[in-house]
């Protein structure tokens, strides 16, 4: 399951951490990958992937695709939609679906398309869980990125803001909120740079996990440090903090990952254990 | 900002690993020894010298003291093995954790000749003098004091949570010799024989009634001039950079290791809560030990990542607690401390052991305030 990346790839998924969201990139990442996978062509403008969620309805007769699939990104921008279909990759141009805009926490477009008899170009076949984990990768780089950038705003409030006569930084209870974040921020930035050179699927499940729980704590102990000011609309954490609580949900949550991750390390008992935890998925495989 | 960076063990590093586990599996195989929990196992001598024949003892000392100047990341591999494998480690624990490189950094020619090449051999054991009765987190506060005498100083004074005092030979104790305005100046560090006259050590039973942890009187104990270690008067600097040894090495996040690999062993993962639990605890594992060997890195590249230190152990030992809750909660039964299951004896020891995690070498309280003084924009 190790896909070692290119070196597109791998500078796109960097951009993800660095800036954030980009339509772009994900496309490199997931779209355009996911049809070279398929054997379909890659070139074009924009590809973006319909992640697969259980409420989709969506049916492949011959050529032709029905039904509705949700949470598609920035589905309005891409010029092709792909999908994973009972294991089976297929491709529909934009200009063949309705598109219904809907949006993430953050407000980030997550559409609804609408597939009528829409002519679609099939593929190869692909595991379910190989989209799954590239998906999860992108949203671990992303995470990481945005989690340092939390790290940065709260730090800096910290030592600006003053109440009391002094800095809020300078108040243990405020400090303990500030290392919780470095803590979280950290952890997340490691599952970034291992999944980065090394994207098994042990090292995706457990990024994925960490980054996850790194979102929801770190997001709460830098709304405590902001206090109402990080609140609104137009402050940058709030905007961090809804995309990262989005992003919890996409590609595997915690239930999905750990219990795939325990269920793996299960099948090859306890004497993988240990090296399962220095040596990831060179010794065991999801 | 804070300086983490993840890396891959080299092959040299991985071909470390490898020695270890075989000679574990065929030194010390599975069912031959009760595993202890951590820096809590047992106290072998005979597997402290194996360990030493074979090099791994004393691995960040120079050659010409007996060392193998292999590095921080090497003794944090083969560090993480015998803690994993439950392995006899007491002997040798704390001289080679911290005493043998703090003799080689502040000890004089005669004190690193006398005393590192004992620690390589396992040879000598020590302990940590530096808690008492009124300086737990705040150390400057010690009442231990020394005065000086004929060739060399009188001690007097109570240590606290001295483990191992009743079995080890020396132990470097932080002590009073100047009263000064700045109270971190006028401390001093000195190397004090566990059975010289004046010593009185009292055991102090923990939670499970083990008696590991000792009261430790000093009554007027005469120690050498050749003896104190390092600068008189500079003592409190040469203890924080001890303190940075015991900091954020394996044993802040495995000492509940083997109750989740034991539990493995004897029931399985049956159900999806099971499932659930031991995915957690891989993931934290796999991501704090990535912190902890970044850590390593740091240390072997001569920076003093203290307040890195700091936040992992801070890290590491409150997820050794959180996993054990994680695999309790899947057990209905009281655990047994007597019980036939390892499982279960772990399980219980785990549980009275745990309170001290997030306790020794630095309360996770006095961690964050270490870590929070780098955390600045």
């Amino acid at each position: 399951m190790t896909q070692a990346l290119t070196q597109a790839q791998a500078q796109a998924l960097a951009l993800l951490r660095e800036r954030g969201p980009d339509p772009d990139a994900e496309s490199a990442l997931l779209g355009q990958w996911l049809l070279t996978q398929a054997g379909l062509d890659e070139a074009g403008g924009l590809v973006t992937v319909a992640p697969g969620s259980a409420h989709d309805s969506v049916a492949l007769r011959g050529e032709r695709l029905s039904g509705t699939a949700h949470r598609v990104p920035w589905a309005d921008e891409a010029e092709r939609i792909a999908l994973l279909l009972d294991g089976r990759v297929v491709a529909v141009e934009r200009a063949h679906v309705t598109i219904h805009p809907r949006a993430n926490l953050a407000g980030d477009a997550r559409d609804t398309v609408v597939f009528e008899d829409a002519r679609a170009q099939p593929g190869a076949g692909m595991e379910p869980d190989e989209l799954l984990m590239r998906g999860a990768l992108t949203r671990i780089a992303l995470m990481a990125g945005a989690l340092d950038r939390v790290y940065e705003i709260a730090v800096r409030h910290a030592g600006e803001r003053r109440q009391f006569g002094r800095p809020i930084g300078a108040f243990q209870a405020v400090q303990q909120h500030l290392v919780t974040i470095a803590q979280q921020a950290a952890l997340a930035g490691a599952a970034a740079a291992t999944t980065a050179r090394r994207p098994g699927g042990f090292e995706i499940a457990a990024g994925k996990l960490l980054a996850n729980r790194a979102a929801l704590s770190a997001g709460r102990a830098a709304h405590q440090v902001l206090g109402a000011r990080g609140t609104t609309r137009e402050h940058p954490l709030g905007q961090l903090t809804c995309r990262l609580w989005a992003w919890r949900s996409e590609y595997g949550d915690e239930h999905r990952w750990s219990t795939t991750l325990g269920a793996a390390v299960a099948r090859a008992g306890a004497d993988s254990l240990y090296p399962a935890i220095t040596g990831g998925s060179t010794v065991v495989s999801l | 900002m804070l300086r983490f960076a993840s890396s891959e063990l080299s092959d040299a590093e991985l071909a470390l690993q490898g020695e270890v586990r075989e000679f574990l599996a065929r030194s010390l195989p599975r069912g031959s020894f009760a595993p202890g929990l951590g820096m809590a196992a047992a106290r072998d001598q005979d597997f402290s010298r194996a360990l030493a024949a074979r090099g791994w003892l004393g691995m960040a000392l120079p050659r010409r003291y007996g060392g193998s100047e292999r590095g921080v990341v090497e003794r944090f591999i083969v560090v993480e093995e015998l803690l994993r494998w439950g392995a006899p480690v007491r002997y040798h624990w704390v001289a080679d954790r911290q005493t043998g490189p703090l003799i080689l950094r502040y000890g004089s020619d005669a004190q690193r000749e006398r005393f590192l090449p004992a620690i390589c051999r396992a040879e000598v054991s020590f302990s940590i003098g530096m808690s008492e009765p009124e300086a737990g987190s705040d150390l400057a506060a010690v009442q231990t004091r020394a005065r000086r005498a004929d060739g060399g100083w009188r001690v007097s004074g109570t240590k606290l949570w001295t483990g191992g005092a009743h079995e080890n030979d020396w132990f470097v104790v932080l002590c009073r010799t100047s009263d000064e305005d700045d109270r971190h100046q006028g401390l001093t560090q000195m190397i004090v024989d566990l059975h010289a006259d004046g010593i009185t050590v009292r055991p102090i039973a923990y939670l499970d009634g083990s008696e590991f942890f000792n009261e430790v009187l000093l009554d007027d104990v005469f120690v050498a001039e050749e003896l104190v270690l390092g600068e008189v008067g500079a003592g409190w600097a040469q203890n924080t950079s001890e303190l940075a040894l015991e900091r954020a090495g394996p044993e802040r996040w495995l000492s509940s290791y083997l109750v989740v690999e034991q539990y493995l062993r004897e029931r399985g993962a049956a159900d999806e809560r099971a499932r659930a639990a031991l995915g957690e605890a891989l993931a934290g594992w796999w991501g704090i030990r990535a912190l902890s060997l970044s850590v390593a890195r740091l240390l072997d590249a001569g920076q003093a990542p203290a307040a890195e230190s700091a936040l992992v152990k801070e890290l590491g030992t409150r997820f050794e607690q959180d996993v054990l809750d994680a695999i309790w909660r899947l057990v209905a039964d009281e655990p047994d401390p007597a019980s036939e299951s390892l499982f279960e004896r772990l399980l219980a020891a785990a549980i009275l052991g745990a309170p001290s995690f997030t306790i020794r070498g630095g309360t996770n309280e006095i961690l964050r305030s270490v870590a929070a003084r780098a955390l600045r924009a």
